[in-house]
């Protein structure tokens, strides 16, 4: 099976490193970094498969970061996250392209599914934009 | 979003993926890749259906008036309808190729709409940290809580002694989170939560717990708690006595979608609280938001963390003389209008918790003592000087001497019958005598009327009953002549004030709603549409009585008791007081106005029939109508997409074999044995996926084999021809369409057209019990709307009497059966297969109502040959 390579955009250090611990775990390349700033560079240099981005972040918030995310590289599918019962973001996000939107806290095991359902997506999308 | 329900809708979507990846390398130009696609989309729609039909049935559950909710609920449960509709317009969308995209700009319409609604009634936040009760009321339950509203209310507004206090309100309980940054950390640890698992459960409970408890109070919260507690133990006259130092109770007050949890006393309250322990009672208090019960709690109900906060009531403690509850109503008998005291010598909790046996007293309104056990009391709890409580012996010249003198017992009835009237609903009262004979109410709640299926008021025997049990779906009373319904027709002329008789619901019914007073119908379900719709109403339903169409007749005036299930012949003066009281304090408010027109622009269905021309998307008026039109396209899309692939060589196999199918075999992985790229055919024995076989068992169970098709009743087969020759090409189906399975070797996706009907299978069969599951949709037929309905209704009654979940609404069933060993999987499907086939003999025979039962009878008792 191809290893996934996975994004993880979240300013809150605890939350992002205990994430991405458990997903690296569970065979996934996870990169975490803390701002949308550092996500966009780095979707700049290497291929991503899937991205998990939070919502609410100081400096570029989500929502921008996923814009500047789909506009460099639309097939890196992402995933939104939220905190809040902000369902307004949620659909702002999917309007803008994300994949789906899940709230925090959330289980890993629902993540990952979620992140491999993602990842399926993004392999369709390839093969019919080629 | 409701999340358990979300996990196990994306845990089972995801199986099919998992397979394939497993298999490796994902090929372009397979065209299974397409399908995986398409059923991530189709599922991911279903799942927000499912998850919109229950926000809708909670916000008919809050217009009823009875529950107290704030503007938080309706803005959060407005966003979550909106969207889940967006949700499932966007799959649709993506799933159709984007035939679809006008459903966006109809959803945003609506959308608009509603947040004008919302953006109209402004709140003014509130920044208090403490409330005096003195300043609170019923629609302030976001800032302090049910129960401190209810205090509040009763205090202000009925106009009754409450005990001295405070509120510290949600405000205090967000400042002191946000102080020691806990919602991040308490987020942090909720994600090692197994939900399955209570072990981790009861670990992340007690980490997070312990994390609340040892955090510290903001500077200004904990000078604001004590400076209200300084004020509170001035009036309440601290030091005068040197026996009774001045204490408080502390009580949880909870908001969010808890009720249940609160009730069930789940949440923390410490009575007897010294001043040196106040600021660690708060902390208690807030910690029980997260003990073990909460938590699975919440989990199963899908109610986020957002949503729930805790208020505390901080109340002056009644060193209190007597103590107990009261009941407005016996609950198991309305009808006697008379009230329940139950007492205690000292503190309140020993009247509830069974320690004793207290004085029960049984008093008519106007307080004549009807009954009166007076109990051997030998304890009673009283506060320790050093905090907390302590039971001690009761006197011994008090021991048999009742708790309650006829003036104080005057006096409570007084304040029941205050706070039902002002209610307008029984109340569950309990309350407190102190030592200089002052009377104080704790706390005020709907009172629990009965229990699930028991009569709550009695058989009356001196009239005649025509219907001794039916389900009840709306609760109530009403009285008037019977008029029965056949027709659509019948319903133009359907008389105000009538009571209306029916074979069957139907939702139909809701065009006369408000001119009846009572709805009867033989068959039906409590939690089918028109149950629900009847609830909005408030019009009092009784279905599944079996034989009211028979023992009523038109014009005969009835009584129909919707409390217990039955209706009696003529006026019955007992039952009559119960007709009117329909009329709830949270309609006058302000927040049940938005609600109410929230809802218009969510809950309403117009688009009924798929077959007429308004069902499209132009029609739509309501985010009920949108998920509905796009639930309804889902399953042609599926179809037509199904259609498009069973062409292609190599990926769609004919099956071969004895089968009256025209079907085809999609293999993800794992569901064929050795098949060749160059075939288009393969045989029965080449499959290997575990559901399928148990599927197929069933569908050439030796029955269906030996013997033809039983030869079409000749009048049925008419109605079948002349349905087929009237109904436009468009919408008729054929005869003889493809059925697909798509596969793998524990993954099962049925679909099939056979005449008129379609069915929709999924199931999932490993050794691992809590993946495993079976979803069945079975929708339409030939033959006329009745003998649709009732084919739908043999096999839900089939369904449900082999454990499936079952629910029916119109002419499809969708059933569900999860989280089984295997081998039961296997046995459900071979019986649905068996059921496959039975079907397609079924609609013919569908001459009469009877022969709903006795078809789904015969079936289980074996006899497939009719």
């Amino acid at each position: 099976m191809e290893i996934i390579h996975l994004l993880l955009v979240d300013d809150e250090e605890d939350f992002r490193t205990t994430l991405a611990a458990r997903l690296k775990k569970r065979n996934l390349d996870v990169t975490d970094v803390g701002s949308g700033k550092e996500a966009i560079e780095l979707i700049r240099k290497k291929p991503f498969d899937v991205a998990i981005v939070d919502v609410k972040m100081s400096g570029m918030d989500g929502i921008e970061t996923l814009k500047q995310i789909r506009e460099i590289n639309p097939l890196v599918e992402v995933i939104l996250l939220t905190g809040h019962a902000s369902v307004e973001a949620g659909i702002e996000g999917i309007r803008l392209g994300a994949y789906d939107y899940l709230m925090k806290p959330c289980n890993v095991n629902d993540l990952l599914i979620k992140v491999e359902d993602a990842y399926q997506r993004k392999l369709f999308e390839e093969c019919h934009t080629q | 979003m409701p999340y358990s329900v979300k996990i196990t809708m994306f845990k089972k979507l995801n199986l099919l993926k998992r397979i394939k990846s497993r298999k490796g390398t994902f090929s372009c130009d397979n065209l299974s890749n397409v399908f995986r696609f398409k059923y991530s989309c189709f599922k991911m729609l279903l799942d927000s259906n499912t998850e919109f039909l229950k926000v809708i049935s909670d916000i008919e559950e809050k217009l009823q008036g009875q529950q107290v909710f704030g503007m938080s609920y309706v803005r959060s449960r407005a966003a979550q309808a909106v969207f889940h509709t967006f949700r499932m317009v966007k799959n649709l969308d993506d799933l159709s190729g984007h035939r679809y995209s006008l459903l966006f700009d109809v959803l945003e319409k609506i959308n608009l709409s509603i947040k004008e609604v919302l953006g109209k009634r402004k709140e003014i936040p509130q920044t208090e940290l403490i409330l005096p009760y003195r300043q609170i009321n019923a629609e302030m339950v976001d800032w302090v809580g049910g129960k401190n509203a209810n205090l509040g209310e009763i205090f202000n507004r009925v106009g009754l002694s409450i005990p001295g206090g405070f509120a510290v309100t949600t405000r205090a309980f967000e400042s002191f989170l946000a102080y020691n940054e806990l919602f991040d950390e308490i987020s942090r640890k909720k994600m090692e939560i197994i939900p399955d698992n209570p072990e981790t459960i009861n670990a992340i409970s007690k980490d997070i717990q312990q994390l609340i408890v040892s955090a510290y109070l903001p500077p200004e919260l904990e000078k604001a708690i004590l400076l209200a507690y300084a004020k509170l133990a001035e009036a309440g006259g601290d030091g005068k006595s040197p026996d009774f130092p001045f204490r408080v109770s502390m009580r949880s007050s909870a908001i969010g979608e808890d009720s249940e949890l609160s009730f069930a006393g789940q949440y923390l309250s410490k009575l007897n609280v010294p001043s040196d322990q106040l600021i660690q009672a708060y902390k208690e208090i807030v910690a029980s938001l997260y003990s073990p019960r909460a938590i699975a709690y919440r989990l199963n109900k899908g109610i986020r963390d957002e949503d729930i906060a805790m208020s505390v009531a901080c109340l002056q403690m009644v060193e209190s003389v007597a103590s107990g509850v009261m009941y407005s109503r016996n609950p198991f008998n309305l009808l006697e209008g008379n009230i329940i005291i139950t007492a205690v010598w000292g503190l309140g909790p020993y009247a509830v918790e069974g320690t004793i046996t207290p004085d029960s007293y049984t008093v008519a309104k106007n307080c004549q003592i009807i009954t009166a056990e007076i109990s051997h009391k030998t304890v009673q709890l009283v506060s320790d000087s050093e905090g907390g409580l302590v039971e001690i012996p009761v006197a011994v010249e008090f021991r048999d001497k009742p708790c309650l003198s006829p003036e104080e017992i005057g006096i409570l009835v007084g304040y029941a019958l205050k706070l039902e009237e002002h209610y307008k609903c029984p109340q569950d009262i309990e309350w407190a005598i102190d030592k200089g004979g002052h009377l104080f109410i704790l706390q005020s709640r709907p009172l629990r009327i009965g229990k699930q299926n028991q009569s709550i008021t009695p058989l009356l025997t001196s009239y005649p009953l025509l219907i001794e049990k039916g389900a009840i779906a709306s609760a109530g009373v009403g009285f008037g002549p019977a008029f029965h319904v056949d027709s659509d027709e019948d319903l133009m002329n359907f008389p105000e004030g009538a009571v209306l008789v029916a074979r069957h619901s139907s939702p139909k019914f809701v065009m006369v709603m408000k001119k009846t007073r009572a709805i009867i119908t033989d068959m039906g379900n409590v939690a089918g549409h028109m149950a629900s719709l009847a609830r909005e109403f408030a019009v009092p339903t009784v279905v599944n009585t079996k034989t009211a169409t028979t023992v009523i007749s038109s014009g005969m005036e009835v009584t129909v008791d919707a409390y217990s299930g039955r209706v009696y012949r003529g006026r019955v003066p007992e039952l009559e007081s119960f007709q009117s009281t329909r009329e709830f304090p949270m309609k006058d408010t302000p927040v049940y106005k938005v609600l109410r027109e929230v809802c218009d622009w969510i809950v309403p269905l117009h688009l009924m029939d798929p077959k007429s021309p308004n069902f499209a998307p132009s029609f739509c008026r309501s985010l009920h109508d949108i998920s509905r039109l796009v639930h309804e396209s889902s399953y042609t899309e599926i179809f037509q997409l199904s259609d498009f692939v069973s062409d292609k060589k190599g990926i769609a196999f004919k099956l071969k074999g004895n089968l009256p199918l025209d079907l085809y075999v999609i293999d993800l992985g794992g569901g064929l044995r050795e098949t060749s790229k160059n075939l288009n055919r393969v045989s029965l024995d080449k499959i290997v996926s575990a559901p399928f076989n148990a599927l197929l068992r069933g569908m050439m169970h030796e029955d269906f084999q030996q013997n033809q098709l039983r030869p079409v009743e000749f009048k049925g087969f008419l109605s079948v021809m002349r349905e087929q020759m009237l109904s436009p090409p468009s919408t008729v189906e054929r005869f003889g369409d493809r059925s697909y399975a798509i596969i793998s070797d524990k993954y099962l996706n049925f679909s099939s057209r056979v005449g008129y009907h379609y069915s929709i299978l999924d199931s999932y069969c490993s050794q691992t019990p809590n993946m495993n599951y079976i979803t069945f949709s079975f929708k339409g037929g030939a033959a006329d709307d009745i003998r649709r309905n009732r084919r739908v209704r043999a096999i839900a009654m089939i369904l449900k009497l082999i454990d499936f979940v079952v629910e029916a609404v119109g002419d499809r069933v969708d059933a569900r059966y999860q989280k089984h060993d295997c081998s039961l999987i296997e046995e459900k499907l071979d019986i649905i297969g068996r059921l496959l086939q039975f079907t397609r003999q079924m609609d013919m025979l569908m001459s009469n109502e009877n022969s709903v039962e006795a078809l789904a009878k015969n079936f289980l008792a074996g006899n497939y040959n009719l």
